[in-house]
This record gives structure tokens, sequence and C-alpha cells, in this order.
């Protein structure tokens, strides 16, 4: 939540460059860029702005995000969805991004198998009753490898004028450092968790001791977890609602995998057809630009391309050939571009993915072009 | 914008309009942190006879709402969860110009009479909404203040019992789809640390379901829909990305969406939605100027560059905005700083990679310039700097579009006939219909879409017969096109080709000489007469064709033709500029390849005949104009996408009775300059031409005005009609022709299928609709001019915007479809009026290859076709 706005607004005395808001979730960003989790889960996650911003960090793979409140997180979920961009060159990586609604009181087993589960500004919002369940929930249900929790310092308050009781009128309580730490430290105890403190929001000068203006807690499971099976078996049932799912076109599913390399292939044969076609078409078609011209025209598309050509079909006597209209390209040149070969890895592969999507010739070892009706419309 | 007039901008409850607005109210404003602090004021058309709301339609609304009402209304949405994406920016459906009630003849009826009746099909849905549908607007405050709109919503929502599940809410104005009891309510809130709050829920606004604030509405609630669908936003239309067309060779995706837009149409609210698609390409700029550096020469790389980008639209790879690229910066590079907005120094590098994680690998690249002419969130207007390796290009390059086997390609996916893509259109209301929350969602609102297309009666007027030196020929309507039917028929004015020139390369000198044999075999039935050319080779050179040129031609020469070997531009260029602006004689380029083939040999020698004898002044052919003393004009603009800063206007009018001669001029409009300054002495030398050819002035003119952006009409209205009018009194004292003025647009949505059988067909050439899809407030129709192979027919959109001549909408219309037959270079009936489409020529001849105003000596030919 946004009392970090209240901070600037009313104090004239303490102002946080960046805001407080935003050093939160470059602390949570900081975290994932050293530890790279896989799965992060930030509870309370409001109006999904720390989900955004992790959407970008590309060691993750799934992000779900839970909230009490479904209609904030509805109101900009849809930034969350993947790009045209991402459509357009999908990555390697994959990544689905759910969006839960419910309360962090109950167990849903969606959020089981977590690398990393944030808790920013929640715990303060949360009922008794709730903030008891929570521990159990959050270590003892989804334990996570990683758990980061943080809440205002109380002690800070006075430093901010204007805040009378809480920080935010939603607010339960505002713990003090000795509050947040014995809770816990009792709770990290409790769930075989090591626990370190730190915050955000740094004291003005002389006033050191009332500590960060947010104080964090960063919790590190102490034992890996027993066998993944072992989770599922415990006994709940979906307690969330789903309200958004996106899942991010990947080349590790077949289908874009597929596109992306028929595409490649096919863009790659037609610039080697080109050049294999250029010098021929040059000579029966009159292209009437001074000598000079031409040559500088032609000549570094020539250098930088053919060269490296040369030397392949060279080594491995692959070369391309016309054979009246029909251009053949074989795969195996094709393969050697870097780009190819980085999508498919084996040739194989290759083979395999094209199959029925390019023209082939009869053994299948080329790419064939006719070069007919570019003829007659030139 | 003060506070005060933020608050009234969002709605201001009624019996106040005079006094200050309630304090609490105008406070409350001034706090919300989401007001834009200068969001530009909505630009109110101002209609030159404009009477506050025509009775009837809009009986129900009250206070001083009116159509600005709507505008100011949406600019409160903006910040609004369910306003889409940057909100409203402009007005691209010309809402509340409304011309026609100034036009006394079309009050009571703008439909024409004549021709047969036809069964059609449009892309339109009706919008049904539940009798006595009304939309409810409240303004709601707080005591104490609430800042926090989030706060404010949570608070008003407590009483979810009182409001219901359907609403919409920007934090003041409240819209409910039901009416509260009362007309004020006022309801306490608790807030979670024990504050009382009390919320005033007071009524301003019963809105029937045609007030522009509704449309505006719908059109919101509609965005929302496509986007629960998983529709992206790309530019103004939604596309669906799961299941594009790729073409690989060029690296092209193609994705399917629609337009869409809800309006208030003749009879009732529509949805207008077509299929879009959407190329885009999966290439970065940055891959894109590696692959051109190795094309061409180094020292052309940046200017080819520039020529290739600048004007394109490019989409960012880490979020989903579009700009256009107005120029790059060589000198600039990723590692370059920038101020933010908290006043630290950043380097791109730097903020992609911390903002979105992005890598920039190549620090050399220069950096893409757009100009933003908007405010994008909190950033001011002013340029932004893009990095080409985060950029993807969408669009077609120029180059693209030259290539003719790709385009061949994009229509084949693109291009849909009648029977498809009404089912690809179908297609949207099915998805719009079987999925819950959109069903849900519309319910609530009591809204609900016609599941089937928009069915009506259409009239398709009576083909012409075309009138050539004493013949009249019929033709097959169907296909629009008389190109057999009057081969080798005499023309109705054949000039000469007495003293010609004929330049051609060596390499080409067989084919320069059957070209001359081919001209001789076609030129003696059409009446010309032609001497041999006096045939010239020339280098292959630009200077070479150049100073041949300013060697042999004499001021007796008739047309000098250049047989050129490629399709370069530039020479093409330098013999048009030449030939237009120094030396001004008629020329006609062709190029060799063109000529190459023996099997049309004949054909061609007969189209380049006939093209050469317009460009000398001769005429071809004409069809019955019975309206007499009428000048028409033509206008079109042509926009230098490269420097971004010349337009053309080309300006055509017709010098005789016939309309087979035509006045043509242009304007090339300098930087920071209106072009109607330019029109208005475009018309003056008209007329003054027009009377030396027939010894008086026309009683009436008609201007036909293509090239008029979307949103740009109210400009029209109240700038340039003044402008046509006050040039007209400059004439003469007692010189009071009739004007009409008529906005020409091929550009539209709309399409229309001819129920044939059991199946659907492009309306034939002649359909004429002015029902049910018009607009209300305009006098406009369609008419379907040309026949088309492939896909579907576009309409073309009159919108008569002034007249005081008194014609009929009927002999309009007709007019109108007589002169979409007479433009000579294309012997059938084509999108627009004839003058338009030379006005097209002329403008894209100047800005394209002139750059500069030809010479007035040519100004009575049609030298540019």
């Amino acid at each position: 939540m946004d009392e970090n706005f209240e901070e600037e607004q009313f104090t004239g005395i303490i102002k946080f460059t960046p805001p407080l808001y935003k050093q939160r979730y470059q602390f949570i960003k900081d975290l994932v860029a050293k530890y790279k989790p896989k799965k992060v889960a930030d509870l309370g996650c409001a109006d999904c702005t720390l989900l955004w911003m992790l959407k970008f960090c590309s060691c993750i793979e799934v992000l779900a995000g839970l909230d009490i409140c479904a209609s904030i997180m509805k109101e900009k979920m849809h930034r969350l969805s993947p790009l045209p961009g991402d459509y357009l060159q999908p990555t390697e990586r994959s990544l689905t991004v759910t969006l839960h609604h419910g309360s962090v009181a109950h167990k849903d087993p969606c959020m089981l198998g977590f690398d990393l589960v944030t808790c920013i500004e929640l715990i303060e919002h949360l009922e008794q009753s709730e903030l008891k369940k929570f521990p159990e929930v959050v270590f003892g249900f989804m334990s996570p490898s990683m758990v980061v929790i943080s809440t205002p310092n109380s002690e800070f308050n006075p430093l901010l004028p204007g805040v009378t009781l809480f920080r935010h009128s939603d607010h339960k309580f505002e713990w003090t450092r000795a509050q947040f730490q014995s809770w816990a430290l009792e709770t990290a105890r409790h769930y075989d968790y090591s626990v370190e403190f730190t915050g955000v929001g740094h004291p003005p000068k002389g006033m050191e001791n009332v500590g960060f203006c947010t104080q964090i807690g960063v919790f590190v499971r102490k034992y890996p977890q027993a066998s993944e099976s072992a989770q599922f078996e415990k006994p709940t049932k979906a307690a969330y609602k789903t309200v958004f799912k996106a899942v991010y076109p990947s080349l590790k599913d077949e289908k874009y995998l597929q596109k992306a390399v028929v595409s490649e292939v096919i863009f790659t044969a037609q610039i080697i057809k080109q050049r294999l076609l250029d010098p021929l078409m040059s000579e029966h078609e009159e292209y009437n630009d001074d000598p000079t011209e031409r040559k500088s025209k032609f000549q570094p598309s020539v250098s930088c391309f053919s060269q490296d050509l040369g030397k392949l079909v060279v080594e491995k006597g692959m070369e391309p050939f016309v054979d009246g209209n029909v251009v053949y390209i074989p795969l195996r040149t094709i393969f050697s571009f870097p780009k190819v070969n980085k999508l498919c890895g084996t040739f194989e592969k290759l083979h395999k993915l094209i199959a029925g999507k390019v023209t082939l010739s009869s053994d299948g070892s080329a790419v064939m072009f006719t070069t007919e009706h570019e003829n007659e419309e030139n | 914008m003060t506070g005060r007039a933020r608050a009234r901008a969002r709605g201001r409850p009624p019996g106040q309009e005079s006094a200050v607005p309630s304090v609490g109210a105008a406070s409350a404003q001034q706090t919300l942190p989401s007001q834009p602090p200068g969001f530009r004021q909505p630009q109110q058309p101002r209609v030159p006879p404009s009477v506050s709301g025509d009775p009837g339609s809009r009986g129900r609304q009250r206070g001083p709402q009116s159509v600005p009402q709507g505008l100011q209304i949406s600019a409160g949405f903006q910040e609004l969860s369910l306003a889409d994406r940057g909100g409203r920016r402009r007005d691209f459906h010309d809402i509340g110009v409304n011309t026609r009630q100034a036009i006394e003849h079309v009050q009571e009826s703008k439909t024409g009479s004549s021709g047969i009746m036809i069964k059609l099909t449009a892309n339109y849905f009706r919008l049904m909404s539940r009798p006595q549908w009304a939309l409810y607007q409240y303004h709601v405050c707080y005591n104490p203040e609430m800042e926090a709109r989030r706060l404010r919503s949570a608070l008003l929502f407590q009483h979810e019992e009182l409001i219901g599940k359907t609403h919409a809410f920007d934090g003041s104005i409240l819209f409910l789809p039901k009416k509260l009891g009362n007309k004020v309510t006022e309801v306490f809130s608790r807030t979670r640390n024990g504050e009382d709050v009390k919320i005033t829920i007071t009524l301003t606004n019963e809105l029937p379901p045609t007030s522009p604030t509704c449309l505006q509405f719908y059109n919101i609630i509609f965005r929302r829909l496509l986007k629960m669908l998983n529709l992206q936003q790309i530019g103004r239309n939604y596309y669906n990305p799961g299941d594009p067309i790729s073409i690989p060779d060029h690296r092209l995706m193609v994705w399917p969406g629609f337009t869409s837009s809800i309006l208030q149409y003749e009879e009732s609210i529509m949805l207008c939605t077509d299929v879009s698609y959407k190329v885009l390409r999966s290439e970065t700029v940055l891959d894109f100027m590696y692959s051109l550096y190795y094309e061409v020469e180094e020292q052309r790389f940046r200017d080819t560059c520039a020529k290739e980008l600048i004007g394109l639209i490019v989409l960012t790879k880490y979020n989903n905005r579009t700009y256009r690229v107005d120029d790059i910066d060589w000198e600039a590079n990723p590692r370059c700083t920038f101020r933010k907005a908290d006043g630290s120094e950043i380097s791109y590098v730097d903020y992609y990679r911390r903002q979105y994680n992005q890598e920039i690998t190549d620090l050399n690249q220069p950096v893409l310039i757009s100009q933003s002419k908007r405010k994008r969130g909190t950033l001011m207007p002013g340029p932004v700097v893009l990095i080409p390796e985060l950029c993807f290009l969408t669009g077609l390059t120029e180059k693209m579009r030259n290539d003719f086997n790709m385009m061949k390609d994009l229509s084949n996916h693109t291009r849909l006939p009648p029977e498809q893509r009404k089912r690809e259109i179908g297609r949207l209301i099915d998805y719009i219909r079987k999925d819950d929350n959109v069903q849900k969602e519309l319910r609530n609102w009591g809204l609900s879409f016609d599941s089937n297309l928009l069915s009506f009666s259409a009239r398709v007027i009576q083909a012409e017969k075309i009138l050539q030196s004493g013949n009249v020929f019929d033709y097959n309507p169907q296909f629009a096109d008389w190109s057999k039917e009057t081969r080798g028929a005499p023309l109705i004015c054949a000039k000469p080709l007495d003293n010609w020139l004929l330049l051609y390369t060596r390499r080409n000198y067989e084919i320069a000489n059957t070209l001359l044999q081919n001209l001789f075999k076609v030129t003696p039935s059409m009446g010309i007469r032609m001497s041999k050319a006096t045939m010239i080779e020339v280098e292959d050179r630009t200077e070479a064709y150049l100073r041949v040129l300013q060697q042999s031609i004499t001021p007796d020469t008739n047309i000098a033709v250049c047989v050129l070997s490629s399709s370069r531009k530039d020479k093409y260029d330098a013999i048009k500029k030449y030939l237009c602006t120094d030396c001004p004689i008629p020329s006609q380029c062709v190029l060799a390849r063109t000529l190459s083939k023996p099997q049309t040999g004949l054909a061609i020698a007969t189209k380049i005949a006939l093209q050469m004898n317009c460009k000398m002044g001769g005429e071809l052919w004409s069809v019955e104009i019975p309206l007499k003393q009428v000048m028409i004009v033509g206008i079109d603009c042509y926009h230098d996408t490269l420097s971004g800063k010349h337009s053309i206007a080309g300006f055509v009018a017709n010098l005789n009775q016939t309309m087979t001669r035509w006045f043509s001029r242009c304007v090339v409009q300098g930087q920071g300059q209106e072009i109607v300054d330019g029109l208005k002495a475009c018309l003056q030398t008209a007329l003054r031409d027009w009377f030396k050819w027939n010894k008086y002035l026309p009683s009436r003119i008609i201007v036909y005005r293509d090239g008029v952006g979307d949103g740009q009409l109210h400009t029209l209205v109240n700038y340039e009609v003044p402008q046509f009018l006050d040039c007209l009194k400059s004439i003469g004292k007692d010189y009071n022709p009739r004007l009409t003025v008529i906005v020409v647009k091929k550009r539209v949505n709309t399409r229309f299928f001819a129920q044939s059988g059991g199946a659907l067909k492009n309306p034939p050439p002649g359909t004429v609709v002015d029902v049910e899809v018009t607009r209300p407030e305009w006098y406009d129709f369609f008419i379907v001019s040309q026949a088309v192979r492939n896909g579907c027919v576009a309409p073309t959109h009159y919108n008569v915007i002034y007249d005081t001549s008194s014609l009929k909408p009927d002999h309009l219309q007709r007019l109108t479809y007589k002169l979409c037959h007479m433009y000579y270079n294309w012997a059938g009936v084509i999108r627009v009026p004839a003058p338009c489409q030379y006005a097209h020529k002329l403008a894209f001849l100047v800005g394209q290859s002139i750059h500069r105003e030809p010479n007035l000596m040519l100004s009575d030919r049609l030298y540019y076709l």
C-alpha cells in the first residue's frame, strides 16, 4: 500500500528518493537477481505492480499473486498479459502468471512449491485472527525456500508528521523492531527457518536509533523440502479463485518453436537464394547504373555474407545450386547459420520441425524454391 | 485547469450551474492525484449555425449537458479503471459536427429514390438495451474528505446492497444501470480505524441511450469486453495474437483482429466492426538496419535508413506502445543519458536494464526520435527517444509495398471474399456470446448485441452510357469496365503527334522501335494523326537524358517519350521535374520491361497512346451530364512522410460543360502554412480560366474534398468552407454561385454484402446507401462505384458538409456516380469522382518527384496522368 505517499506529502522533512515503495520493490528485485528463484508468489499483490516488475526477470518461470480484493487486482491485471513483442520473438524461458483471489489465512494447493514468497506491507493489514493463521499457511503449508516480509517500523512514526496512530487507516497494528523481530524469530523457529532483518528507508542523520522506516525480515528454510509429492498429499482443496492467467509464448512450447524455426529457415534460405540469383539477374537484366555504383552496391553484401558461405561450401560440399527454375539450398547450409543452429540444436531436430512446413527436395536434403513467378514480375 | 473547472468537467449536480460548486466537491477534485495537470480541453467542434441540441432526440437530458459533457466525462474516465490505456485522444468519429441542420433542403429527408432496390447486409450489429433503459450518473462526495481513490471506492462499495454490483466509478462520478430511490442519498461508512465518513450520492444526470455520454460509455465498456477476450490493443484496434499468420519470407506476422466503434447511426445505435489485419515484423529496427547496411554502400546507408524508417510505426518490446519514427539521431547511442522525472541522470542502457531487464547489446546503435504531440502518462509532450534494438517494426515499408510478390502473398491472407469476411466478422459476436464473463458484464448493464448483421434495402442506380465521338457504348455494369467496348473507337478530341521525341538507350532500340510501330498501328482508329518520332539514342544516365531533352525540345514539340531501362526513381524524378517546371511540355515515361512482351505489345501501345493524348490535352469519352454551368472541383492531399514537413494539395476543376477538360494546380504547403490559403488561390485561377473558356462564370460549384483525416471534419467545416465562401465573394459583388462541399472518404470500415441467392456477393457498381448506416446529423451517403475481382469492395463515403445548391439528394448521388466514370487513365468506373483521382495523381507526382509547383503553362492538360 501507499503510505509512502503520505510521507512525501505531509512531512517535507522526510522524503525518500526513490520513493519508499520503489525501494521495497527494488529490494525484492535485487533478491531475485541474487537467488534466481523460478517460482515467485506475491501475497497481497494489490494492483500487481511488483508482479509486473518481476515478470521482466528472466529467471522467473512462474509468477503468482494473491489478494483479498479482486477488484484492485483486476484494475491493472492486463499489464501482466504477454506483449506483442513476446509473441513476435518468443523467448526460451516459459512464464505463467496467475492471479488468485483469496485470503492468506486459507490454504490452497496452488501456492505449493514456490521458491520465493513475498509479503510486502501485508501483515499489518491482517486482523488478529488472520495474523494467527498466517504463519501456518505461509511457512507451514506453502513452505517456500524463502519468505520476505516487510512491515512499517512504528519507531519511525514520530518522524512522519501527520501520522498519529498508524500510517494507513487500514493498518491493524504497527510494530516496533522488537515486536516484529520477536514474532519473526518465533515463527522461524517453529517452522525451521532462519531469519535475517534489514529494511529500507534510512532514518535521517542523528536519528539512526529509530531504524529503517520499513523493516524487512528475510526467512530462509533451513532444510531442503521433503519430496515434492509429500506436499501434494497435504489434504487441501482449492480455496482461492483464479481471476487471471496468462501463459507466455515460449520456445519450450513446440508450437512456437516450430514457427520460429520454419520462419528462420525460410528467411535464411531466401537470403541465400537472393545472393545466388543476384549475379545471374544482373546479367540478363540491364542494371544501367554506372559501373562504379553497382560495384559498391553489391560488394558489401557479397563480402559479409558470401565469404562465410564460401567457407562452408568448400568445407562440407553443401553448395546451393540452381537447376532450371528451381533453387536448391541444402538444409545443412541452413543449419550452419547460427540462429537456426541455436534454435534447433541438432540437425535431426531441424528436420523434424520443418517437416511438412517447408518444401524440400525429393530426398529431403535441401529447401526448394521455384524462381519462375519472380522473373515474370521483375 | 482549476479545481473548479475540473469539478465542472466531472459533472456537477443540477441546480448549481451558476453558483460555485459545492466546496467539498471542488476541493475533492483538487487533491485527486491522478488528474493529469494539463489535460487538453475537449475540442468542441464549433459548427457555424449551431443551435443547442436538436429537439426530440435529447429530450430527456437534463441541465446544460450537451455534446461537450460527453467528451469531458471521458476525460474524467481516463483515469478510471475501466478506461482503456490512454483513454480517448481524438474524436475519430467526428461526433458532434452537425452539418445537416444547416442544409435546408435535406431537413425532411436526405434519401434518394432512383434505381432498383437491392437487399444488403452490412457489418453492423444493433446495440439493444432494455426498454426504458437509461444510464444514471451520480456525483459522489465525502465528508470528511477522503483522498485516495481506492479508499473512496472501498468506502462507497461498503454499500453494495444499495448500489449494486454493476457500476463504473472514477472516484467522483458514478455510473449505474439503475436509479437509486432518492435523488440525493446519504450513507455512512466507517474506515477501518473507526472514522465515520458521510457519503453523499447525488443524481446529476439521467442519460438516455442515445446521449453522447452513453455512446462514450458503450465504447469504454466494449473495449473492456475486448480485453476480457484477451485481444491485444495495438493503435486503435484489437488483435488476436494467439493465431497469427506468418509470412516467413519477409519476416512478417499478420495478426487478425477487429476494428470496432459504437455510434449513433440513422435509426439506432450500432456496433460497426470489421476485420482488420495488423502487419507486424518479427525483426527489430536494429536487425533491419543491419540487413540494410549490407545492402547499400556506406555513404548511402544513413539516407536509405532514414528513407525506409522515418514515418514507420514501431512497437516497443517492453510495453505495448506504438510510436512513429520521426527522426534518427546518429550522434546519440544507448550510453547517452537522460534526466528522469525525479531529476537523476541515467543512461538508456541502465534505464532499460533496471526498469525492464532489457539488455541492450549493441552500444553503438543510433537512437530513434519520436515527436510525441500528446502527453503520455507523466511524460511531457516532446521528443521520445527509442532504442532500435528494443523496437519492432510494424507495417510495410515502401520497398515491401513495391514488392509485387510479397503484396500478393499478403493479400492472399488478408483479402477476404464477402462470404468469408462476413464469417470473420461474425466471429467477434460469437466470441462475445460465448464468453460468460463478457455476457455477464453486458447483462448487468442491461445491454446486448443483435446476433445478426444489419439488413436493409438500398438502391442500384442506372448504369451510364459512355459517349465517344458520336458513338454510344453500353458496358456490363457488373464489371464496370469498357476498355473492350471502346477499343479502336475514335476519341472525342485527338491531339496530333506531329513533332515528338522518343528517347531510348542503345539496348532498348528494338523495344523503342516496336513501340513506334505499334503506335502507328493503333493510333489511326482513334483519330490521332501521327508522324514518325524523332528517335534519339541516349546513354543510360540521368544527365544524358536531361542533356538530350534540353537540346532537342523546341516550342513545337508535342510530347517527349522516354523508354527507361529500370524503375530507378531518381531518373524518372529528374525527367519529370525538368519537363514539368523548367521546360513545360508533356512527357511520357515507360519502362522497357513493360514493352518487352510481344503478346501485349498492342494493348500497351493503345494504353500509352490514350495516356499521351490526355497529357497533350486530348479528350477520350464522356457521360451525359444534365447539370449546366457547374464547376466540379476535386481536391486531394499528399503528405510527405519522409521530411514530414510538406503537404501537397492537388486541385482539379473542369473547364468545360462535358467535363472532359480539366484545370489542374497544386499547392505546396510549407511548414506552418495552412493548405486552405493555397486552395483559395487555386479556386480563383480556376474561375478565371473557366471564364476564359466559357465567357461566363459557373452558377454552381461542387467541391469534392478528399484527403480529410478522421477527426478533421470540424476544421473543414469551420475553416475551409468559410474560406471558400470568402474567395467566391472576392470574385465579384454580384457573383453568388451555389456552393456544395462534399467530403470524400475512401477509408471507411463499412462493408456491404449483397444477398444473391444463398451466397453473399459484393454489391454491384452503382449501389447507393443513404439509410441505416448513415449518420442522422449528417447529409451523407455511400456509393459503391467500382468493381473488384478479389476480396470485398470498399464503399466510398460522401458527406455533404455544406450545400446551398438545393439539388435533390438523388441528383447529387447520380452526379457523383457519373463523375466516377470520367477518369481517363482507366476505362472503367473508379472509387472516387475523377477530379479527386486527378488531384491525387497530381499531388502524388509533385510530392514524390517534383517537390515544387509545376509550371502553370501545363495547367489545362492532364500532364500528370
